[in-house]
This record gives structure tokens, sequence and C-alpha cells, in this order.
């Protein structure tokens, strides 16, 4: 039951081991989101330093493909969207006026399946046969060839898709169910509802990830041969099934990110969000979209023209509702009494930097195009700008802006802006003249390039450096204020609006037992 | 803090909740499975 626990918690490890607190549980998996994102970036920084000249020099092409895959695995299954669920966990509850999840048992077994499902991931780089080396899309037939470190990786994502789906059926349990009296859907804050709806497409398209790799698990090891040509399977159906759950996955990925774009943005624009309906249906949109757009990521695979047509135009169909939400920020920001603090500048570079990512994809989205652009850097740097300086920034911008309520203190505004800038300044030079590499023709996945693109790599590979250390800065900022600092108020931002702001910093362990009322 | 406890109610509203969801995601992983055999 959602608040029958005690005000007193074990202290030490078994708090964090047995606990049902939605607070701590969040607070849980945002630690284990911050350690995942120093361990995809070293594997990130090993793909940047081997790329810094033509030529193999520190690691051997075998290697470089484990770090190219399991990069992705961590970052996204472990980094983005484990950050994304601990703060599902600290604000829905906080936003809604429940005292908790709905369901804080499971909440607790959600969580601590991701350590063990990670180590199992990770530990396949000390195997005879590596990691996995594949990409992680896993696509067989090299999927169904590899080492043992697939079926470790198989497993792994079994146990990450369990957590990934009974977190989502948490948030939609607590949602539907545990909402303040008064307040109704359409009060809801905007994250609320992107999180709602990202729990919707969690819970559709992890059960298909789910199938996809039992299948090649079966061909690997049961003699069955959905993907095997060979055995009258056939390995493009892999393809559609992979990405019928990879393209909605991208949303599940940003999604969130919108949402908290949508709560920073009103609060330092002193101003409310500027069509939070219109905010609702775009979200609402978008996920609808999501799903019937896989194909694009496979329009050199041998479509039929009726098909490469669909997935083109039903693509581009994206950009009305993602547009809408641009409109939308910028429209807040109009006129606005505007000040920038750093979860502000991050939410700004948020809205410019992700409009990129999402102008480059509708480059990726027409079909005869994209036959050019098709696995070449272009496309590593799209959805660079869409999940870093989107995905990413947005989760950066959140946490400075929710610190204050978690911690109790207000955080180093000095040491935040350098670690903006920092970062700003590296990203874009890790990524935009990535751009300039795969339009020009530069391979994804490879460890050795032509000579003529080792300028832009290297102004890359210094770009990452900047970009990665400097993310020690947001570690140190986040300490500081855990550990003290000037003390914050309940209301910690001036334009803060929302039931979290009503309650103290930091937000006690038990929080709205008594729901509140809504007008 | 006293101990409480959701309404009997809220509660019930809550497993049911959660029990058609899991239900829909177990379908979707035997379709999708089961798709894979046509």
């Amino acid at each position: 039951m959602a608040t029958a626990h005690h005000d007193e918690h074990p202290a030490g490890l078994m708090r964090w081991l047995t606990s049902t607190n939605h607070k701590d549980i969040g607070t849980l998996y945002l630690v284990f989101a911050l350690i995942m994102l120093f361990v995809g970036g070293a594997m990130a920084l090993v793909i940047r330093a081997e790329l810094f000249q033509p030529g193999l020099q520190i690691v051997q092409p075998h290697f470089f493909n484990q770090m190219t895959t399991l990069h992705a695995l961590v970052m996204i299954f472990g980094a983005v969207m484990p950050a994304f669920t601990g703060f599902a966990n600290w604000q829905i509850p906080l936003m809604i006026g429940a005292p908790d999840m709905a369901l804080p048992r499971l909440n607790n077994w959600s969580f601590w399946l991701l350590p063990f499902a990670f180590t199992l991931l990770l530990c396949t780089l000390f195997i005879p046969s590596g990691g996995p080396a594949g990409g992680w899309t896993l696509y067989p037939p090299l999927s169904v060839q590899g080492g043992m470190g697939t079926d470790f990786t198989i497993l792994a994502i079994h146990m990450m898709g369990i957590s990934s789906v009974l977190g989502a059926i948490n948030v939609i349990a607590t949602i539907l169910n545990m909402r303040a009296p008064g307040m109704t859907l359409l009060k809801m804050p905007l994250f609320v509802w992107t999180w709602l709806i990202t729990a919707f497409l969690l819970l559709a398209a992890m059960p298909v990830l789910a199938g996809a790799v039992t299948m090649l698990l079966t061909d690997r090891h049961f003699g069955t041969h959905f993907f095997d040509a060979a055995g009258g399977g056939d390995p493009v159906m892999f393809q559609h099934v992979f990405w019928f759950f990879g393209h909605p996955e991208v949303y599940i990925l940003i999604l969130p990110a919108f949402g908290i774009t949508s709560q920073i943005i009103p609060t330092f624009a002193r101003k409310p969000l500027f069509g939070y309906e219109s905010m609702v249906y775009a979200t609402a949109s978008i996920a609808f979209l999501s799903f019937i757009v896989w194909a694009h990521h496979m329009f050199t695979v041998g479509m039929p023209l009726a098909g490469e047509m669909f997935f083109m135009y039903s693509t581009m169909m994206i950009a009305v509702p993602t547009g809408v939400k641009v409109f939308n920020w910028v429209a807040t920001m109009w006129k606005g009494s505007m000040t920038f603090e750093t979860p502000m500048l991050f939410s700004i570079a948020f809205v410019m930097l992700f409009t990129i990512g999402g102008f480059s994809g509708l480059m990726l989205a027409i079909a005869p195009a994209d036959f050019q652009y098709q696995d070449t850097y272009f496309v590593v740097a799209h959805f660079h700008y869409v999940l870093v300086s989107g995905a990413v920034f947005s989760i950066i911008a959140g946490v400075y802006f929710w610190l204050p309520k978690w911690t109790g203190h207000m955080y180093n505004e000095t040491l935040g802006k350098w670690h903006f800038w920092l970062s700003v300044i590296g990203f874009n030079l890790a990524f935009f003249p990535q751009h300039f590499l795969g339009l020009a023709g530069m391979p994804r996945r490879i460890p050795d390039y032509a000579i003529q693109f080792t300028e832009f790599n290297q102004w890359s590979s210094v770009g990452a450096f900047l970009f990665g250390f400097s993310q020690l800065l947001f570690v140190a900022v986040v300490v500081q204020a855990v550990r003290g600092g000037k003390k914050a108020e309940a209301k910690v931002w001036e334009g803060a609006e929302g039931l979290e702001w009503t309650v103290p910093s930091p937000a006690p362990y038990h929080t709205f037992a008594t729901p509140p009322r809504i007008k | 803090m006293p101990m409480t406890r959701l309404p009997e109610t809220q509660h019930r509203a809550i497993v049911r909740t959660a029990v058609i969801l899991a239900a829909i995601a177990l379908a979707l992983f035997v379709y999708t499975f089961w798709r894979g055999f046509k």
C-alpha cells in the first residue's frame, strides 16, 4: 500500500536496499544514471581518442566495435532512461499531491533490477569473446554469430525491459489513481503529462524489444531460424521488429525532456506556459506518430517505393507537433521577465540545439537523400544533437532546477554557469563537425578513416574531451549542494508554480500524507 | 507522522490498473513472438 509505512527508515545500506520511498528510489535512479553517464562517457572518449588520427593507434577494431555498441546501450538504457525515471519518482508524487508512487515495493524492484542488468552487460568486456560488438541495434546475422557476450546482452536487455515496464505501470497507476482532489488531467503539470504518455510508449515498445531479442536467443541456441535466410527466415524482419520498438524509444528518451523544459522556461520567463493544451496534444500526437515511422531507419534496406513514401511522409509529419512545442517555448519567453540562472541556460540551449537535431532529422527523413546519409557521421551528429543537447541537457537543467528542493541547499551558481558554457562549447565542437564529416562520406562505426577527414575529427575529439571532463564540474556542484550551502526556501525560484514548491526544502521524507485540495 | 493507508477503493483501482497494464505488456510480447512464426 502506498502510504502504509513508518516515518522512520533504516539507516545505512538497508535504507537504500529496502526503501519503498519515492524520494529515496528517485535518488537511487539519479545516482545510478550519473555513474552510467561516466561509464558510457569513458567509452565515448575511447572512441574519440582512437578517431583523433587516421589509422589504428589505441585500440583494436573489435574492441572499438564493443565500445560503440556498449556506449549506446549504457547511455540509452543506463543513463538517460534511469535519469528520467529518477525525476519521475521524485517529482510526480510531489507534483500531483500524492504521498508516494502507487506501487512502492514494485518501485524498489524496478530500480534494483538495473544494477544487476548492467553488471551482466558490462562484465562481457572481461569474457574471452568480449562484449557485444554488432552495434546497439543487434542486427542479425552479426548478433546471431557473435560470442557469449551477446547472450549476456540479451539477458541484460530482458532485465532492463522488465524494469522499464514495471516502472511504466507504476507511473500510469500513480497518475491515474493518486492525483490530489481537484487535480484534473488538464491541470497536471506538463512534466507529469509527458511522463504519462512516455509510460504508455514504454509499455507498448519494450515488450516488442523483448520479443525480438528472445527470437535472437532462440536462433542462437534453440535451432529456430527467425532471422536466418538459409533456414527460411528473414534478417530484415529483425530490423522491422527492432525499429518498431526503436523509434518509440527515441521519444521515450525525449518526451520527459520536453516536460522538464516546459516546467523551467515558464519559471524563468515568469509567465505561464504558452499553449498548455496544445503542448499536451502535441505530445500525444508525437507519441502516436512514433509508432508509424519506424522504417525510416531502413530506407536503404530495399523496401517497395510505396513503403518508402509512406515512411518518408509520416516522419515529416512529426515536425508539425514538434514545431508547435518549439513555438510554444519561444512564445513563453516572448516579452517575459527573463533571468538566466543555470537551469534556464540549459533549457534555452536545449530549445536551440534540439531544433538543429530536428532539422537534420528532417533531412534524414527524405528517402532519396537518406541513401547518401545512411550510416555516415551525419546520422551520428543528428542523434547526438537530439539526445545530448536534447535529453542530457534537459536532465542537467532539471537537476539544477530541483536540486535545491531535493537537498535543501542552493547550488553554486558561478560553477553552474561555468559548467554550462564549457558543456555547450565542448558539445558543439564535438558534434557540429560530424555533420560535415558525414556529408563528405565518412562512415560511422569504423575505427579508421581516409586522411581528408582528419581535421574535423581532431576538432571533434578535442570537443568531446572538453565536454566529457566538464561534467566533473557538474558532479562537484551536485556534491557541494548535497553537503551544504545557502539554505533554500520552499519556493526556490521566484516564478515557480506548482505543488512541489509548497513543501519545505529539502522536501520532507513523507509529503502529502493528507492530500492537498486543488482549486 | 501516523501510519496512513489509502482507501480500499483507491487501492483496488491501483491494482486493477496495474493488472490490466501488465496483461497488455505480456500480450504484446507474446504477439511479437507469435508474429515471428508466421
